[in-house]
């Protein structure tokens, strides 16, 4: 039981970075209807822009610079690509996501190459007792970063003028626009926060317990996607609660490998994708999605 | 006529490759064939049925473990033979999802495939042999066996396996191109591209959707089990991590790059996007802007991927039907 | 001393405006309209005649819909008009959309609060907030409401306010009216002559003549993209003019419709009903389509036309009721078995592959005729070689019938009208029994129409078909029609010969509302 809980409670807080990515991601969707491929690599980004510069400019800096580059970035990739193919189908969009993806990938891997990068976090490899339960001490400080983070956005969403104006783009584009609101300045906005979720979620999960910051740390923003599916693409809510149970899940399956050996090892990687398939096959709109009409 | 004089020319072209070329060369064209192949399937599922499926990769895989696993049991060709029909098994057992799911949807879907196959792949060590990978025993037709052993020697050209493997891969990429050529152009895919443009329209002319979305995917999963059989042919030796998400994401450039719904578009993708980097790679020490890998400059590998990265892009954002539709210019649809 | 009568200043001036979607499509052809400053001008037409396209010309939204303006000159507060929707907003011209278009999982106040981004400052918002408060009372009721649950009039009045809250110059109404009870429309008009009297200038696209005409100045209506009738409004809705053109009347008697010998069987639908979620699309219609018969299907904009049409052709399901085709159940059936019946369909807004020929599109309704599939099209086995040749000949010959040539160019490269052409060829050349035509006109000119008719009334002819038309053009529909049904609201309202219909007061009402 107490390994249970154990697991459990990590379970969350590896969630609460996979909420924090996954709402990033549901941003850009309902702002200008992409699903960003190119998300993790701007994940990557952050973090390794993080760890080469906080030995000079100290941790603290460097965190805000990986978050400004990396929201840079992405809005660099909308305002200079996205935008001129706006109107293109979905499938096409995605496409164009995963070349850039591809571009910054390879450049990124090309620089870091086979080594390990430390983040710099000055918690380092510390271990927190929570109610009897040891968790790394930077899972912790990432769940809170992260509900404060979710928090904060949920309450711009919901009473700024600027969160009322996203939403309204999110909702209906054109009638937002003949509502004086500036499409453009929303789609940049979104993307920036994508970004920068991308970049603290990279932060965190290149922390300990993870080794640090390796070219293959793209893959892991692919596991929000399981996270954003579960919870309808177009639903932050659900996007948070699907990180949850994503991490929860992933935690669970690497935990319990012994008991679960007979359906092969390695069960941490690929349950969250099962969990996706299964959610489609069952309710393709997610928990929170809006759903269709036609039949054929 | 000339069309004849055409396909004649190329045919011994392709016939004295063998004599003339190293096998570098010959290895290179192999992987490209394979991927030809595949990529054709992909093409017809995405450009034609207009299906986006990243789940390529997978149908590959069985294609090439199939092989491996049955050949040296049965008498490979009909290795072969089992191993494209179990790889189009698994397409048409697929395909109902495609009914559930739509658009990117379904490509999400297809993702996970591709995770859960690699799972699979490196578990299930029995049939696999896991991350360690198996080796794939020669093919062979009617006792003729594709090795070196037998000392065939051919316009004082020793021919080892490399070199009969090419006149495989040549006959099975011509009738790769061949079929789906014909496919594309009749009724079958008239209603895979009324399918892809609107699903209702599709229906409302008598048009069975979800058979037509299964027998999509069966043709081209069945594509994808040929090329992986050529693909395993060639390494002589597979492991499971040739066979993932990057795979799958190959394929899909290939056919952006080509334009999707071309057959030879696909071709010519497939070729730029495996040839490529072994191409470059070949003659890295010689080619100015290429470093040695881990030297912290830009190797071939990398300079390959970043060429696909921006020809992604390039053609999304300036010439959306890619290569094919470069070349034959059609009138500009709105 | 003279008195030289001013015109008060125009505040919107439009001049030679032409528009045309995806380049080929002429949308607004030469339409020139003169707003004064604190008028009411009315927008009048029937659908694909250009209302919504002037008005999205008007607040730059033309290009979110593949449009472009590419000739003429608008005018605003005589400054050219800017092409970013969001500063033509901010400038003082705010449009309220088509359909409403309140965001429906926003609150009614944050609704107000999305509107009031364009207003020009804090004391202008505040000051509209106060306006609208006692223009609309029930908003201030439902103010932490979801819009998308409250009722069709109410949210007409939210997306009303939500554009007053911009405080603006001049007001643009798309079809306030459209799909709303007559004691609902009433109350709009009201606001409208209300917002008129602050001081906004209003332009009114409407289809229902009679509520549009009692509250405006001017009136203008458009015909497939021209201006063919423009004066005061109260003259204009005692014209005969206008009641021709939007019941078909004092056109040439209805032909009496004859009975072609027709293999048909009869198509019989019962209190048939349809309801997506909370909406009742239809509710309890019948109506039978004789077989060799061309029975119209007509109504107003948003009466369950298209509904009723998907519902029969397999696309949408029943909720309640029964479809037969002679003596086969069809609401039971999958959309590609009832095309196996011999039921055919051309689509509203066109359902062609764009990319592909014209005559690979009409083969394409060859395909239940056709037997060669993977296997003997991919080896071009003889026979396949024999059926697609076979199939191409009766393809080309349907083709020539309706007057297609070219049948090699892409579909997409084709102007609208041979679009709407190549997608009627494409029904025929399924050979049905029954064919179904969604709006087989809208958009067209005059000739081209004609054309159509003759098309489609020469095809009944000669294949023996049973036809169900919708329609919104009264013109082509009574002199065309065997027998009319009249939907309104999603029921039926009538039922009976052209002649009856054009008398029925339920349908003049219906269509142009209560001055009949």
């Amino acid at each position: 039981m107490n390994q249970f809980v154990t697991l459990l409670v990590g379970g969350l807080f590896l969630g609460a970075i996979y909420a924090l990515v996954a709402v990033g991601f549901v941003t850009v969707f309902k702002a200008t209807h992409v699903i960003n491929f190119a998300q993790g690599s701007v994940l990557l980004l952050g973090a390794y822009v993080i760890a080469r510069s906080h030995a000079s400019l100290g941790f603290a800096l460097a965190v805000v610079l990986g978050v400004l580059v990396a929201a840079a970035a992405s809005v660099a990739i909308d305002a200079l690509l996205i935008r001129r193919i706006r109107r293109a189908d979905l499938g096409t969009l995605a496409i164009l996501t995963l070349g850039v993806d591809i571009l910054l990938a390879t450049e990124l891997s090309r620089r870091i190459g086979t080594d390990v990068l430390n983040i710099g976090a000055p918690w380092g490899n510390d271990v927190t007792e929570l109610f009897g339960i040891r968790i790394a001490t930077s899972r912790v400080i990432a769940g809170a970063v992260a509900a404060v983070l979710v928090a904060g956005f949920w309450a711009v969403f919901k009473f700024t003028d600027f969160g009322i104006a996203m939403r309204s783009a999110a909702a209906d584009g054109v009638t937002a626009s003949l509502m004086g609101i500036r499409l453009n300045r929303v789609a940049a906005a979104a993307w920036a926060l994508a970004g920068a979720l991308a970049a603290v979620g990279g932060l965190f999960l290149t922390s300990f317990p993870a080794a640090g910051v390796t070219s293959g740390v793209g893959l892991l923003a692919l596991a929000c996607i399981p996270a954003v599916v579960l919870g309808g693409f177009d639903s932050p809510g659900g996007a948070v609660l699907g990180g949850l149970i994503i991490g929860v899940v992933s935690v669970l399956t690497a935990g319990y490998q012994e008991e679960l050996s007979f359906l092969g090892r390695g069960l941490g990687g690929v349950a969250p994708f099962a969990v996706m398939l299964l959610v489609l096959l069952v309710r393709p709109s997610g928990l929170f999605g809006t759903r269709e009409v036609t039949r054929v | 006529m000339s069309r004849w004089a055409a396909y004649a020319g190329i045919a011994v072209v392709l016939a004295a490759v063998p004599i003339w070329f190293e096998s570098f060369w010959l290895q290179t064209g192999l992987f490209a064939m394979a991927a030809i192949i595949a990529a054709i399937g992909l093409s017809i599922l995405v450009g034609i049925a207009g299906q986006l499926s990243l789940a390529h990769a997978f149908f590959v895989a069985i294609g090439a473990y199939g092989y491996a696993y049955l050949a040296d049991k049965i008498p490979p060709v009909l290795a072969l033979v089992a191993a494209v029909l179990a790889a189009g098994v698994a397409g048409a057992l697929f395909s109902p999802i495609a009914g559930r799911v739509r658009g990117i949807y379904l490509g999400l879907a297809s993702l996970g495939l591709v995770f859960l196959g690699q799972h699979i792949l490196q578990n299930a060590t029995g049939i696999t042999g896991g991350y360690r990978g198996i080796a794939v025993p020669p093919f062979s037709v009617f006792g003729f066996e594709f090795t070196g052993a037998d000392g065939m020697v051919v316009l004082g050209v020793p021919f080892g396996p490399l070199e009969k493997l090419w006149y495989l891969g040549v006959v099975l990429v011509a009738a790769a191109l061949w079929y789906g050529h014909n496919l594309v152009h009749s009724r079958p895919g008239r209603a895979l591209a009324t399918l892809r443009d609107s699903e209702v329209a599709a229906a409302t002319n008598g048009i069975d959707v979800v058979r037509y979305k299964a027998a999509a995917f069966t043709v081209s999963s069945m594509y994808a089990g040929l090329g992986g059989v050529l693909m395993a042919l060639a390494f002589g030796r597979i492991v499971p991590e040739s066979f993932g998400l990057m795979l799958s994401i190959d394929f899909l450039v290939m056919i952006v790059i080509g334009g999707a719904g071309s057959v030879g578009g696909a071709a010519a993708g497939a070729v730029f996007v495996t040839a490529l980097p072994l191409v470059l790679n070949h003659y890295s020490g010689s080619l100015p802007l290429l470093a040695e890998p881990g030297s912290g400059g830009v190797g071939a590998a990398e300079f390959s991927r970043l060429l696909y990265g921006a020809a992604i892009v390039a053609v999304l954002l300036f010439a959306r039907d890619g290569l094919a539709g470069l070349v034959h210019r059609k009138e500009r649809v709105r | 001393m003279v008195e030289v009568a001013v015109t008060p200043p125009a505040v919107l001036d439009v001049s030679d405006l032409r528009v045309s979607y995806a380049g080929a499509v002429k949308a607004l052809r030469g339409v020139s309209l003169s707003v004064p400053e604190r008028g009411v001008v009315a927008v009048l037409g029937n659908n694909g005649a250009g209302k919504s396209t002037l008005l999205r010309a008007l607040s730059g939204t033309l290009p979110a819909h593949n449009g472009a303006i590419t000739g003429g000159t608008i005018r605003f507060a005589g400054r050219a008009l800017s092409s970013d929707p969001a500063a033509i907003a901010r400038g003082g011209l705010v449009q309220v959309p088509e359909g409403r278009r309140v965001f429906a999982n926003l609150t009614v106040e944050e609704n107000l609060r999305a509107g009031g981004l364009a207003a020009p400052d804090q004391a202008a918002r505040a000051e509209a907030r106060a306006w609208i408060d006692a223009l609309f009372p029930i908003l201030r009721e439902r103010a932490s409401q979801r819009a998308g649950l409250l009722s069709g009039g109410e949210q007409q009045m939210l997306a009303i306010a939500r554009a007053l809250m911009a405080s603006p110059q001049v007001l643009l109404l798309d079809e306030p009216s459209l799909g709303l009870a007559p004691k609902i429309v009433e109350q709009v008009g009201a606001v409208i002559r209300e917002i008129n009297e602050r001081g906004v200038t209003v332009v009114l696209v409407e289809q229902n003549a009679a509520m549009a005409l009692s509250v405006a100045d001017r009136a203008v209506v458009l015909e497939v993209g021209e201006v063919a009738l423009e004066g005061a409004a109260d003259e204009l809705a005692e014209s005969d003019a206008v009641q021709e053109r939007y019941l078909g009347m004092a056109t040439q008697a209805p032909v009496p419709g004859h009975r072609v010998a027709s293999r048909a069987q009869p198509l019989r639908v019962d209190d048939l009903t349809v309801r997506f979620g909370g909406l009742t699309a239809l509710s309890d219609v019948s109506f039978t389509v004789e077989p060799g018969s061309l029975h119209a299907l007509i109504g107003p904009n948003g009466a369950g036309k298209s509904t009723c049409l998907n519902v029969l052709s397999g696309v949408y399901a029943a909720s309640a009721g029964s479809v037969r085709y002679g003596e086969r159940e069809l609401t039971r059936l999958r959309p590609h078995r009832i095309a196996a019946l011999g039921v055919a369909r051309t689509f509203q807004n066109i359902a062609l592959s764009p990319a592909v020929s014209v005559l690979d599109n009409l083969l394409v309704a060859r395909h239940r005729r056709m037997r060669s599939g993977f296997v003997a099209d991919g080896l071009r086995l003889p026979r396949a070689r024999r059926e697609r040749a076979e199939h191409e000949a009766r393809v080309r010959e349907i083709a020539a019938l309706i007057g297609l040539d070219e049948l090699e160019r892409p579909v997409g490269t084709l102007p609208y009208g041979t679009r709407k052409r190549v997608e009627l060829a494409r029904a025929l050349c399924a050979e049905p029994e029954l064919l179904l035509l969604d709006e087989p006109v809208a958009g067209m000119v005059a000739d081209e129409s004609e054309a159509m008719a003759r098309a489609i009334t020469q095809a009944r002819a000669e294949l023996g078909i049973s036809v169900l038309l919708v329609e919104h053009d009264m013109t082509f529909v009574m002199g065309m029609a065997d027998r009319v049904t009249v939907l309104d609201f999603g029921r039926r309202i009538a039922d009976g010969t052209p002649a009856e219909v054009q008398r029925d007061p339920d349908v003049l009402k219906a269509y142009l509302g209560g001055a009949a």
